[in-house]
């Protein structure tokens, strides 16, 4: 369970002070399916930075599990990230040295989990994704749907609590975007993990079953479906 | 820590052109070091063992009050039991020859040299059955005989000495020294032979002359200037020099031992200084490294900003991010290191087999080095090892200050990098 109390975001631009968020508050339980969405510079990519615990908050409090993560030092929410958050990302960020198994198994080494449990694991997660017989290719070598299947395995390979996804189909086509969301889906109906997407795209937001709505750093909307 | 390695090699095969170049400036900054550190070691060593040979042997002996005055040659100040000593020092074992050393004006004759004239020298009166025990004069003759014991008028020349005042074996020369007393003495020499000395301080001002015949004309009754001494090169000169100063006191002897070091003091105040610049050529090499590195290791940190934002997202901890680009920095240095070494050793091993001629400028430019031509190198393990671990190390120094600004960047600032 998430639970985002009256949080308020300023950023410093030139002389001016612009209010990413501003006193938001919101609940988020466990397994949902839940989109963010609004206009750009609505404050949707804040909150999903502060829930993923790489921003700070200038007010407010943030919860995850009873845990007061606002509170945290910077190591101890390295910590947590490692061990609770998942991430994908708009542009996949992954690492082009490395192949698809290794920029997935590397989540599981930072975690010290055991070689072998990290090889099963791993190639687990890469079948489920639809990426078997591709393990020792390149992301250079793999299309944008591939490369975020990558991402989607590396967020779920440690099977967090949480995933939270910067708008994941932004660079795919509509029908690559459509199977990452299904794929996302999946995953979310058969592990219980939370999802939180920021997004623009109107199918992201179909999907989700719960829609929450910014608009200039305040939540205009929130619809369960 | 598998990951973080796997992570840093593989990284370092990413932009294969500009870990080439900056490795590629390492190894050219090292084997310039390493060459030019071969050039001074060998330079000095060579220096070493020609001051020794020609120049002041291993330990030198004079009566005390000539140690004070030693730059005026006093003739007064002489030891004047030569052979006492000389039987002393043989007895255990240290070989050694008496010298005479004076100063004369000599006089040219326009018969042989063309035009009358005269100028100051140095003039060092030895005994040639023991001198090549010492120094190694013997070695260096090129034109001519060497001197023979009780040679009347037979007088040795520096080739360079000889070159400037185009003197020739066969020719006549005049010395008008001050002899032991006051008087003045003229003696009428003919070089008998040209030495080629390979240091050249001596070759530029060298006169030799029988001792006997010297201290005949100048009064010297059996008394020398100096003694000589030969001692082992492993040998600790300190631990020698005060056996022998024991021996000398134990026989009531009133001299003093001096060795080589003293003796060349100037030479070796001069070749610390040049250490010094060794240390500056260490300097610049490290620059050049320094810049190379840290430009590489500030492209990777902006080029893979975004990476930077996803690992510590995802939970990598900062001294893990930071070992691995420390890791990278180091492969790089590593590949620097290893051909700077390899080229080190290539430019080494001419070096040391066939050396740069320097003879053309040595000729008439006093370095301060008793080498006459060929400078050559010599091999030093202690600045290889130094070379490959400073090829390393500054790498990951210098790398230090990128990554770590790197890092201070607030996480979805990486992100949004482009």
């Amino acid at each position: 369970m998430i639970k985002v109390d009256k949080v308020s975001r300023n950023y410093i631009a030139g002389e001016s002070v612009v209010k990413a968020l501003k006193k938001v508050s919101l609940e988020v339980g466990d397994g949902e399916f839940m989109s963010i969405a609004g206009p750009s510079g609505s404050g949707k990519t804040t909150l999903l930075n502060l829930i993923g615990c790489i921003d700070s908050l200038d007010e407010g409090e943030i919860l995850i599990n009873g845990q007061q993560v606002t509170k945290m030092n910077k190591k101890e929410k390295t910590e947590f990230r490692r061990n609770n958050l998942g991430f994908i990302f708009q542009t996949y960020n992954l690492i082009p040295v490395l192949s698809a198994y290794e920029n997935v198994a590397f989540v599981l080494s930072i975690l010290n989990v055991p070689e072998q449990e990290i090889r099963e694991r791993t190639y687990a997660v890469l079948k489920e994704v639809g990426l078997e017989g591709m393990e020792n290719r390149r992301p250079s070598r793999l299309s944008g749907g591939q490369q975020q299947r990558i991402a989607i395995a590396r967020a779920l390979v440690k099977n967090p609590q949480i995933i939270l996804a910067d708008e994941p189909t932004a660079n795919l086509d509509s029908k690559t975007g459509e199977e990452i969301l299904k794929l996302m889906k999946k995953m979310n109906e058969k592990y219980h993990t939370t999802f939180i997407f920021s997004t623009h795209d109107q199918m992201v937001m179909d999907y989700a079953s719960r829609l929450v709505l910014l608009h200039d750093g305040n939540i205009v909307s929130d619809e369960r479906r | 820590m598998k990951f973080i390695i796997t992570l840093a090699f593989k990284n370092l095969s990413r932009y294969k052109r500009r870990t080439s170049i900056t490795a590629v400036a390492i190894a050219v900054g090292l084997m310039m070091y390493l060459l030019v550190d071969s050039i001074l070691i060998g330079a000095e060593n060579e220096s070493m063992r020609n001051l020794r040979w020609y120049e002041t042997a291993s330990a030198r002996i004079h009566a005390p009050s000539y140690w004070e005055d030693r730059m005026l040659f006093p003739m007064e100040s002489s030891i004047e039991n030569p052979d006492a000593v000389l039987a002393l020092l043989d007895e255990n074992g240290w070989k050694a020859t008496a010298r005479t050393v004076f100063t004369a004006d000599m006089i040219l004759y326009s018969e042989d040299f063309g035009e009358d004239g005269n100028m100051n020298v140095l003039v060092t009166a030895i005994d040639p059955e023991t001198d090549n025990d010492v120094f190694h004069f013997s070695d260096t003759l090129i034109d001519g005989r060497f001197l023979e014991k009780g040679d009347e008028n037979g007088i040795l020349i520096g080739s360079w000495f000889a070159e400037d005042i185009n003197a020739k074996v066969g020719y006549w020369i005049t010395l008008v020294a001050r002899g032991n007393g006051g008087f003045y003495e003229a003696m009428d020499m003919q070089i008998v032979g040209i030495l080629n000395c390979p240091n050249p301080n001596v070759n530029r001002t060298l006169l030799m002359m029988d001792k006997d015949t010297a201290g005949y004309y100048l009064g010297m009754n059996q008394a020398v200037t100096e003694i000589d001494v030969l001692l082992p090169e492993h040998e600790d000169i300190d631990v020698e020099m005060a056996k022998i100063q024991a021996k000398i006191e134990a026989s009531h002897l009133d001299l003093e031992v001096h060795s080589w070091k003293e003796l060349a003091k100037d030479y070796l105040a001069i070749a610390e200084a040049k250490r010094g610049g060794t240390s500056m050529i260490l300097f610049l090499v490290f620059i050049i490294a320094a810049v190379g590195i840290s430009n590489t290791m500030l492209m990777a940190m902006y080029e893979r900003t975004r990476e930077l934002g996803m690992m510590r997202a995802m939970g990598m901890s900062d001294n893990n991010i930071r070992l691995a680009f420390l890791i990278e920095a180091g492969g790089i240095g590593f590949i620097g290191a290893v051909f700077g070494i390899v080229l080190g050793l290539l430019a080494n091993l001419y070096m040391v087999n066939v050396g740069i001629d320097f003879g053309w400028m040595m000729r008439d430019l006093d370095m301060g080095y008793r080498i006459q031509s060929v400078f050559r190198g010599a091999w030093s393990m202690s600045s290889f090892i130094e070379a490959f671990v400073a090829g390393i190390g500054l790498s990951m120094i210098v790398a230090w200050i990128p990554i770590s600004r790197a890092l201070k960047m607030d996480i979805p600032s990486c992100l949004r990098h482009q």
